[in-house]
Order: C-alpha cells, then structure tokens, then sequence
C-alpha cells in the first residue's frame, strides 16, 4: 500500500516536472527566436489630451492655435486647426512636430544644434544641412513627447499671440498635460 | 422744376453707380475647431460601440483640413482614406456612399470617378444646416466596412451640425 501511494506521488511528481521542463524549453525558444519588433506609440487618447492642454494653457492670452501632434513614427496622429488660421498654419505645426519627434529635442535646441554658426564643446559644427530635410522646419513651437529615452511623439503648435516663444510654452504645456503616463 | 428733375436724375444716377461699385459681399459660413470636436467625440461615442478604432477627417466648407486623427491599430491607408471620403462628400454634397452609387461603371455619371481627390467609397458624410453644407466628416476603419464608416461619420456630422443650430437657435 505503502509502496503504491509512493509510486502515485513519484508518478504526479514526475508528470510536473515533465510539464514545467516543457513550459521553460518553450519560454526559451519564443525568447530566442526572431520575434516581430514592438515599439511604444502615443494613443489616440493621450494625443487629444496633449492638444488640450496646449490649447488651454494657450487660452490664458485668448489665443486661437492651430496643434499637431505625430506619432512615433512622425505620422500625424491628431491635428487641430484653430478658427481663422491657414491651411498653411496647421501644416507647420504639424512639422514643428515632425522635427521635434525625429530629432527628439525641442525645435528651439535642434535650431541652435543646426545654426550656421552653432559652436559646441569650443569647436564649430556645421549640421545646417538637417533643415534641408524634408518636413523639419525651423521654428519654435515643436516639443518632442518622451518615454524612457525615446521619443514617441511630438507635438507642435503654431499663431500663438506671443509668437514662437509662447508657442513653444504652450506645446510644453501640452506634453505637461500627460506628464503622469510617460513615468 | 426741369433744373430740379434734372438734379433728381443726377442723384438716382450717381446712386446706381455706387451701388454697383460696391457689390454685394458673398458670406458663408463654415465649421469651427469646437463643432469638429463635437463631431470628433460623437465619432469616438459610435466606434467605442462598435469596439473599433477609426481614423477620422473633419473639412471646412472649402475643404480645409479642420481636424485629423488616426486610429490606434490604424493602417496606413486608413487616414488617406478618411481625408479622400470626406473631400468626396464636400465636393459633391452628398454622401460618398451615394455618390459611389451614382457614378457606377456605366452610369450617366460615371466619369465622376476620374475628379482627383474624390473616392468611390462609403464613409464620408456632408455637414449640412439646412440646406448649406459648411464642411465634411470622412471616417475609415470601423467594423461593417463601407456602411459602418458612414454611419460613424454620419453621427459625426449631425453633432456639428446640431451644435450649429443650438447656437442659431440661441442668437
């Protein structure tokens, strides 16, 4: 009898063993074999969140602006035109927001990267030929969208009464609004 | 009394001048950023019971770009697709899905189809107050294809467009 329910025990024993080996090999094969790339994206929701709070915090001078936001792949996500601005407005918030995501700094950094007289570390850099890309525009108002290093938006804002300083405040202001998802 | 007439002349004449040198100013109105939100939220309200995820275009009445969203787990023809329907129904003041219908292969109308920028496909919805359209929603990407996007877009428009009308209603 005894012998028996040691047996029994063995056997489920065993049964497991087998069960978690088979469990770890595959675990390890999904682990080591090419799997599709995953990248992270700015959703739908935290997009419209970003362009109201530009706009908001854009509301506070009773400015009327025009916002983009585009995804991690520089691809628009949501834009806004503000009433009375061009069709032109809206597309250079939208590349204010290209360039910030594709150079992941603000618009204001990457211009005074990329002036003709930029200095660094004492030595001149001559990268004035990145605003010959196409879709990057010199101008402030372009603020990337950051999580854990990368860059997985941008948001962009243009016709801001106080010009390109307070369009720059206010896209911050956008990416602020979803401060608290991108921990 | 002919001096007078004559005067009287002058003036009536002097008047239909400056009326026709100042020519009646042509007004229209179009959608603002607010009532393309409205449309926007009741495009989410309809996917969100669908359990889908579209891309969406909202045109002024000159076919203006207002608003543009792209849809999560959007393709990448998605968006072009929302912006091509809505231009669609803009241009020719109807549904896309009724203009598809109209300019079937064969039809009287069917060389419609060669206008650039317009799509023989379902999902894009006029804007009207009345009987002025002053804009355009164009959806693609919820679940029941043609008939689905254009419901969705449908919900979209009669939200702006009832926002246009509380705020007639209120003037």
């Amino acid at each position: 009898m005894q012998k028996l329910i040691n047996t029994l025990v063995l056997g489920v024993a065993g049964i497991f063993v087998v069960a978690a080996g088979f469990a770890l090999v595959q675990q390890m094969v999904k682990q080591f074999t090419l799997q599709s790339l995953a990248a992270n994206d700015i959703s739908v929701e935290q997009a419209v969140l970003v362009a109201q709070g530009a706009i908001d915090a854009c509301k506070k001078d009773n400015s009327v602006i025009s916002v983009a936001v585009v995804d991690h792949d520089g691809l628009v996500r949501f834009m806004l035109r503000g009433d009375g601005a061009s069709a032109q407005d809206v597309d250079d918030a939208r590349k204010k927001a290209y360039t910030a995501r594709t150079f992941r700094s603000p618009t204001s950094v990457w211009m005074e990267h990329t002036a003709m007289d930029a200095v660094e570390n004492g030595k001149r850099v001559d990268l004035y030929g990145q605003r010959f890309l196409e879709n990057t525009i010199a101008k402030k108002g372009g603020m990337p969208i950051l999580w854990h290093g990368d860059a997985i938006g941008g948001v962009g804002v243009t016709g801001s009464k106080g010009g390109e300083e307070r369009d720059e405040a206010c896209a911050k202001a956008g990416v602020e609004a979803i401060a608290d998802q991108l921990l | 009394m002919s001096r007078i007439s004559l005067m009287l002349k002058a003036a009536v004449a002097a008047g239909v001048l400056c009326a026709a040198a100042v020519p009646a100013q042509a007004q229209s109105s179009s959608i603002t950023s607010e009532q393309a939100m409205a449309a926007l939220r009741a495009v989410q309200a309809y996917a969100k019971n669908d359990g889908s995820d579209p891309s969406l275009t909202v045109l002024d009445r000159d076919g203006n770009v207002v608003l543009m969203l792209k849809g999560n787990g959007a393709a990448p023809h998605n968006i072009g697709l929302s912006l091509r329907k809505a231009q669609t129904a803009n241009l020719f003041k109807m549904k896309s899905i009724d203009w598809r219908d109209k300019t079937m292969p064969g039809k009287p109308d069917a060389d419609q189809r060669n206008t650039p920028n317009a799509i023989p496909l379902g999902g894009g919805v006029p804007i009207m107050v009345g009987n002025e359209i002053i804009g355009a929603v164009g959806v693609s990407g919820t679940r029941g294809g043609q008939e689905g996007d254009t419901a969705g877009a449908q919900a979209g428009a009669d939200a702006a467009a009832a926002m246009v009308k509380r705020l007639q209603a209120s003037n």
